[in-house]
């Protein structure tokens, strides 16, 4: 059985009080490595528990229910004004060439690529990501994963690998959504702004200047968000120490560790994939 | 087998005899939609009230200046980082698109400033701290909200409005102000380089101010106050709102991240399509 709640790198005591400069660099720059090693090691294990089919299938679809449909309605809610917005900013573009059949291009391509993917990851680990903090955060604290084990319940098989997967595959369908939602959005704020008929920007869509390409390259991106969020999420929630104030502070550390790790995947994704 | 340790501590705290009434579609329907609206009245409470407060209450720039100091400088090395990973990725993006169409990029610079300067300088530092900050705001204020300090306040005659609310929200709409300031400067410096290196485009050519006009600075600043405003004010409502111990400031804390954001992505839309609307493109 692996380890469950590796131990925090955090320093305690006479080291906490040391307040050079430089030793809170060491300190954070420490603390960060061991945070990226921890949620490696964490991915490792899920993968080889993933391997060996210990998966609890009922609680998954619970979890799906939970996490992915229960999130639709402020998905689209994000998705339909991300379609104004990138309406609004593709216009003066648009107009300054003086096509506007090209308004389809320019707001489809950053919502395809970029906006649609990002957004709706940063949705998804606020309200998903955090959530699932808390409750994995307060069964550790009370030691309810303990008494699974005393119980000879796989914690991992019963209770994190359902939300790991749950929280990858709403992120994938999510996107897909948000991006649909997000197209008509932004058509049907282009005729109402710009006087651009809603044809006119799908066709603008379509006229082979977005490629498959562009959708597969938002898709992928939000595959290892989702990937990013469940990890650090899960990292997060059982390793909570500290009773009450302690899920506090993992929830924070999660919404930050998510959004951090978000950012900095989506510049290197943005060169790898093409 | 259930874990959700919700429901045993609920009865334990507040012993209901009478269960809940069974709600079909459409009663949920309404719950959440006068949850919502509840929710916006005491938002807007907060904030008439922090304006109140704000001219007439206790004078304190200690309070303000820490939270000056929790909300901007603790978030400065995250936002900046963020926002110099998007410079980056926006011109880089932005430059093999534009290739498609038009092959000369020497307006790319000129673009992503204002583009910068209008929307997304000032739109994604504020979702970076609807989650960083807001979070904050809202474990906090909902852990004391539990814990019952905020009735503890109240019964001294102190309005946790004031005491608690004020500082916040003059610290963030100053802070984010500046944080958008600095971290947008952050971005063009770290396009500046990305069109340098990808594209070749020289930094002499890569600044240009022409396409900046009064219009764009005003949407600009409008957002960055709107933000500023509206995070601290929603995390807040959210932690006072916060019931049944740890549990409930998580829940807390996931409704300020996600209504703050969602608030900043509204706000957004409002005011870009205000601005559009009444002053069309400001370069023509």
């Amino acid at each position: 059985m692996p380890d469950l709640a590796p131990t925090g790198l955090a320093p305690t005591g006479a080291a906490r009080r040391a307040s050079s400069p430089l030793a809170a660099v060491g300190r954070s720059v420490a603390s960060l490595v061991g945070l990226v090693g921890q949620i490696a090691l964490l991915g490792r294990q899920m993968l080889s528990a993933l391997r060996h089919g210990q998966l609890d299938r009922t609680e998954l679809v619970r979890q799906l229910y939970k996490m992915g449909w229960q999130s639709l309605p402020i998905v689209a809610a994000t998705a339909l004004f991300t379609g104004g917005i990138m309406v609004i900013q593709a216009a003066p573009i648009v107009q300054r060439y003086g096509a506007h059949g090209l308004l389809g291009w320019g707001a489809g391509f950053g919502t395809l690529r970029e906006i649609g993917p990002l957004l709706t990851a940063l949705m998804i680990s606020g309200r998903v990501g955090a959530n699932n903090t808390a409750e994995l955060g307060t069964m550790a604290v009370t030691e309810q994963i303990d008494g699974l084990r005393a119980l000879a319940i796989d914690p991992f098989g019963y209770l994190i690998l359902p939300r790991f997967l749950a929280i990858i595959v709403s992120a994938f369908f999510a996107t897909v959504f948000a991006d649909a939602l997000a197209l008509v959005g932004a058509a049907y704020s282009g005729s109402w702004l710009l006087g651009v008929e809603p044809e006119l920007f799908y066709s603008g869509l379509t006229s082979g200047l977005l490629g498959f390409s562009d959708v597969a390259h938002g898709l992928i991106k939000s595959l290892v968000f989702g990937w990013l969020i469940a990890l650090s999420s899960c990292h997060h929630g059982i390793s909570t120490q500290g009773g009450a104030p302690g899920v506090g502070r993992s929830v924070n550390a999660t919404v930050v560790t998510s959004a951090a790790a978000i950012f900095g995947a989506d510049y290197l994704l943005s060169f790898v994939i093409r | 087998m259930t874990f959700d340790p919700g429901p045993d501590e609920a009865s334990e705290r507040e012993p209901s005899l009478v269960p809940p009434p069974r709600r079909g579609q459409l009663g949920r329907l309404g719950e959440a939609a006068i949850a919502a609206i509840s929710a916006a009245r005491d938002t807007y409470g907060l904030f008439v009230r922090s304006l109140y407060y704000t001219v007439r209450g206790r004078r304190e720039p200690g309070a303000v200046m820490r939270q000056m100091y929790e909300i901007g400088n603790r978030s400065l090395v995250f936002v900046c980082i963020v926002m110099g990973f998007i410079g980056m990725i926006l011109v880089y993006q932005g430059g093999l698109q534009t290739k498609r169409v038009v092959p000369d990029l020497s307006q790319l610079g000129a673009t992503f400033l204002e583009v910068l300067v209008r929307d997304l300088g000032a739109s994604i530092c504020a979702l970076m701290l609807a989650t960083r900050v807001g979070a904050g705001i809202a474990a906090e204020l909902g852990s004391m909200a539990v814990t019952e300090q905020i009735d503890a306040l109240r019964l001294c005659a102190a309005d946790p409005v004031d005491y608690l609310v004020k500082p916040r929200f003059l610290a963030s709409v100053v802070m984010v102000l500046v944080l958008t300031v600095v971290s947008s400067t952050t971005a063009y410096a770290t396009g500046m380089f990305g069109a340098q290196v990808f594209f070749g485009i020289n930094p002499r050519t890569f600044v240009n101010f022409a396409l900046i006009d009064a219009v764009d600075v005003a949407t600009g600043l409008t957002k960055c106050i709107a933000y500023g405003a509206a995070i601290p004010l929603i995390s807040a409502q959210a932690g006072f709102a916060a019931t049944r111990g740890s549990e409930g400031v998580g829940t807390a804390t996931t409704h300020a991240v996600v209504r703050s954001s969602l608030a900043v992505i509204a706000l957004d839309f409002l005011i870009s399509g205000a601005f559009w609307v009444a002053f069309g493109d400001g370069s023509q």
